[in-house]
């Protein structure tokens, strides 16, 4: 009965969503009661929707297994934690958590956009009907209700042991803010075209929202690469994945979306392309969800799934886009501004930005799509794999951050002067070349990519510090946390470029008390153990690794054997310091009784998860600070 | 000038979408189907219901062997369609995966037997050897040998969209 109550809510949501669209679109929205009517509808429909979600996260709690999806996800051993997080392990529940989020970030942006300007319920209305298109899918195709009676399992399923780690129940989510998040420039964007009010300044209160949601994306990519580390046991933290890719696209989007509208919101030079990043940023984040829902590529984060929802996703997607994309080449008269940008001025540096970011964006897809084209022509799988991408993300990367360092100086819609002699840059330049020496003869840096890297890394570093130097001793003005996330780019291209450089593994074949050495360290088989965990059994290894200075740590890499699905997992063993992670995983028994054990040093992998951290920080101080200065 | 980049961009756009639904309609797209053909493995393994040891010799001819445990849920909303194909005269062989005998013996007079015979495979042995991941899987074998293979719950759509077209190429149950 409460199942069926709680579908009901969420049919009854889905109908008021679509009558907000109806209004904001058939009524004239002028009108300030009209507005506050639309504003109304939908805080109502979101709440309806809520507590139908709220529902089935109790439902879940209390094990109520005559729901399909709970009972094929969920078990009664389960903790709590894990019993509400198995309702995003999947494809309904987590399609059904998307959902709760997109309408959630229509209903902050509801609820605290004070003004009843036209712009607001136009926005409301598209933030409506792209909810009920997703709604509909859900209903329609991937029902989370579904109930299995009269007779429900007793203990349930259980959800794949490689989820069961609390850093994977927050990765969905945080990701899922982040995409979803900017349906709220999007919803914007498509506002403006349809008001076709050229006065309109839409970008600058569309700013706080979509740094905020790429703080979200960025913190959601990063949990999920940090996750890969530590249990995949591969080592790596990105592997060029087809759905890693489709995470990259909308945040290389979001990225150049937000530095052009920092440029917009000032005048309006590089609307174009604002409005067609908002768009594009929009639907790289739907095109992620069709990827991963209609099961075209094979991936750790497929779903299964039937063709019925990759066509209907597709036709979703493909009639939002197109919509979009036929009202901004119809407005694209009144985007077009009647000042020309100056040349290296501030709006240009973004431009080339914009262009550098677009070839990122564009290689990516074409990594994604040319396996699927391929197959499609010649019926055979081939795969596209790092090699590539790091064939184009390294030289795109370090020219665009060259570029970046000539736009620090420049000014908004004047033309840089660039005094050659008197220039901060001269000094960083000098820093750069200097480090770059250094790690070249006394620390064995040879790749050229890794000493560019370097160098770029230092000198991006270097003359962001000069500029936090002038600010805080010549009260020289400064967006701060924009300097702040800058200074992580650097360090993540130093970062990675290292960890490129330096890490190195090796499998070692090891029996109980014998020490193999591996770079100047000693690594001794102390013992084996058989354990048992509440729902897994496992072979636990005691490891002592002695550095050369002779101190000494234990290491205990585990395999599992997880009862209910009768999957094996590796769990890593992880000593992290400063500068470098020894990270040891255990394979399988030889015939003679040795142990194949890798071991593997990742140096800076610290440093890569700092990087992106300082980044994500500063996107929320930044959003905060925009924030004030709008209330 | 703006009128191609109007046109471009629209066109590209839509492009992108009707190569995806190219590709959506196109029947490989299943991502739990499998082609390859491959030996059946040998095995001897007892009966579900007696101590009765089947072995290939007791497969002969083209049939299914769906992979079936009691602890499966999705083989529960599989099972209703394996009835109808049964009905239809399509032989079915049980393959009960990693089940305790009596929960099986259970769960079949609970809600119907569609197979020929089951096979009672406690270790996962055969399976194993048929590179079975989980349950329900099925596969259509032709005289001992695998020619299409299914990870998932077989429905209506999955027979006619997967299994059909390869049982009218090798003309198989035609004397049913």
């Amino acid at each position: 009965m409460i199942i069926e109550a709680a579908q009901f809510l969420t049919i009854l949501a889905t109908g008021l969503f679509f009558l907000c669209f109806v209004f904001s679109i058939f009524f004239n929205v002028n009108d300030v009661n009209i507005i506050k009517l639309i504003s109304r509808i939908y805080s109502h429909s979101f709440f309806l929707f809520l507590s139908s979600f709220l529902i089935y996260v109790w439902l879940a709690i209390n094990d109520n297994f005559s729901v399909l999806y709970i009972a094929q996800h969920s078990n009664t051993n389960l903790p709590v934690f894990y019993k509400i997080s198995s309702i995003w392990s999947a494809h309904e529940g987590s399609m059904f958590l998307w959902i709760i989020f997109l309408s959630l970030w229509g209903a902050i942006y509801n609820f605290s956009v004070h003004n009843n300007e036209p712009l607001k319920a136009r926005t409301v209305g598209v933030i409506s009907i792209t909810t009920v298109g997703f709604l509909l899918f859900l209903l329609l195709t991937s029902n989370p209700f579904e109930t299995i009676l009269p007779l429900p399992p007793e203990n349930g399923a259980d959800i794949n042991p490689v989820l069961q780690d609390p850093l994977l129940a927050i990765h969905p989510p945080t990701l899922y803010l982040g995409y979803v998040g900017f349906v709220i420039a999007f919803g914007q964007a498509i506002a403006f075209l349809i008001e076709g009010n050229s006065s309109i300044n839409w970008e600058k209160q569309v700013r706080f929202w979509s740094i905020i949601a790429w703080s979200f994306l960025t913190l959601g990519i990063t949990l999920g690469s940090w996750w890969a580390y530590y249990e995949l046991g591969w080592g790596g933290y990105w592997f060029w994945d087809p759905v890693e890719n489709v995470a990259l696209m909308p945040w290389l989007a979001a990225t150049a979306f937000i530095h052009s509208l920092s440029a917009s919101s000032k005048s309006s030079i590089l609307r174009i392309w604002t409005i067609l990043l908002s768009i594009l940023v929009f639907s790289l984040s739907l095109f992620g969800a069709f990827i991963v829902r209609s099961g075209i590529i094979d991936s750790v984060h497929s779903f299964a799934n039937d063709p019925e929802r990759g066509l209907y996703l597709l036709a979703f997607i493909g009639i939002l886009v197109m919509t979009s994309l036929i009202l901004f080449s119809y407005r694209f008269t009144i985007l077009i501004s009647n000042k020309r940008i100056v040349s290296l001025s501030k709006e240009s540096f973004i431009s080339i930005n914009n262009i550098f970011f677009g070839t990122l964006i564009f290689s990516t897809m074409l990594g994604v799509m040319y396996p699927l084209i391929y197959e499609f022509i010649y019926d055979q799988k081939i795969s596209v794999g790092a090699p590539f991408y790091n064939a184009i993300f390294v030289p795109i990367t370090l020219l665009a951050c060259l570029f970046l360092l000539f736009s620090i100086e420049s000014k908004w819609q004047s033309k840089l002067k660039f005094a050659f002699l008197n220039n901060p840059l001269i000094i960083s330049f000098v820093f750069s070349l200097f480090i770059t020496f250094l790690s070249f003869k006394f620390y064995s840096v040879s790749r050229a990519w890794t000493l560019a890297s370097l160098f770029i890394g230092s000198l991006i570093i270097s003359r962001y510090i000069i500029v936090i130097y002038a600010y805080i001793f010549h009260r020289k003005f400064v967006n701060i946390y924009s300097v702040l996330a800058h200074l992580g780019l650097g360090l993540l291209i130093i970062s990675i470029a290292l960890n490129n450089d330096f890490s190195s593994e090796r499998a070692l074949n090891i029996k109980i008390n014998e020490t193999e050495t591996y770079k100047n360290h000693e690594i001794t088989f102390n013992n084996l153990q058989l354990t048992e965990g509440p729902n897994y059994e496992s072979v636990k290894a005691d490891f002592i690794i002695e550095n050369k200075n002779g101190n000494k740590f234990s290491l205990n890499p585990e395999k599992r054997k997880y009862f209910v699905r009768g999957q094996i997992t590796t769990e890593t063993a992880i000593h992290a310091s400063l500068l470098k992670d020894i990270y040891l995983t255990i394979g399988d028994q030889l015939d003679d009784g040795s142990w194949i054990v890798n071991v593997q040093f990742n140096y800076f992998i610290r440093w890569i998860w700092f990087s992106a951290t300082l980044m994500i920080i500063s996107g929320l101080f930044l959003a905060r600070s925009l924030n004030r200065v709008h209330s | 000038m703006t009128v191609f980049l109007r046109v471009f961009i629209l066109s590209v756009s839509l492009m992108f979408f009707y190569f995806f639904y190219l590709y959506i309609e196109d029947d490989k797209y299943y991502p739990g189907a499998s082609f390859q053909t491959s030996n059946m493995p040998l095995f001897e393994l007892e009966d579900l219901y007696s101590d009765d040891v089947i072995t290939n010799s007791d497969l002969e001819g083209a049939h299914l062997v769906n992979v079936w445990a009691s602890w499966c849920i999705t083989c529960r909303i599989e099972h209703g369609f394996l009835v109808k194909l049964s009905s239809q005269g399509i032989p079915i062989m049980g393959l009960n995966y990693k089940d305790e005998r009596i929960d099986a013996i259970n769960w079949i007079t609970k809600f119907g037997n569609p197979y020929k015979f089951i096979i009672h495979d406690l270790k996962g042995e055969l399976a194993l050897d048929m590179g079975v991941t989980g349950a329900p899987e099925t596969f259509l074998i032709n005289n001992g040998k695998i020619i299409a293979h299914y990870r998932g719950e077989v429905n209506e759509m999955i027979w006619s969209d997967v299994f059909s077209p390869i049982i009218k190429k090798e003309n198989l149950f035609n004397d049913n």
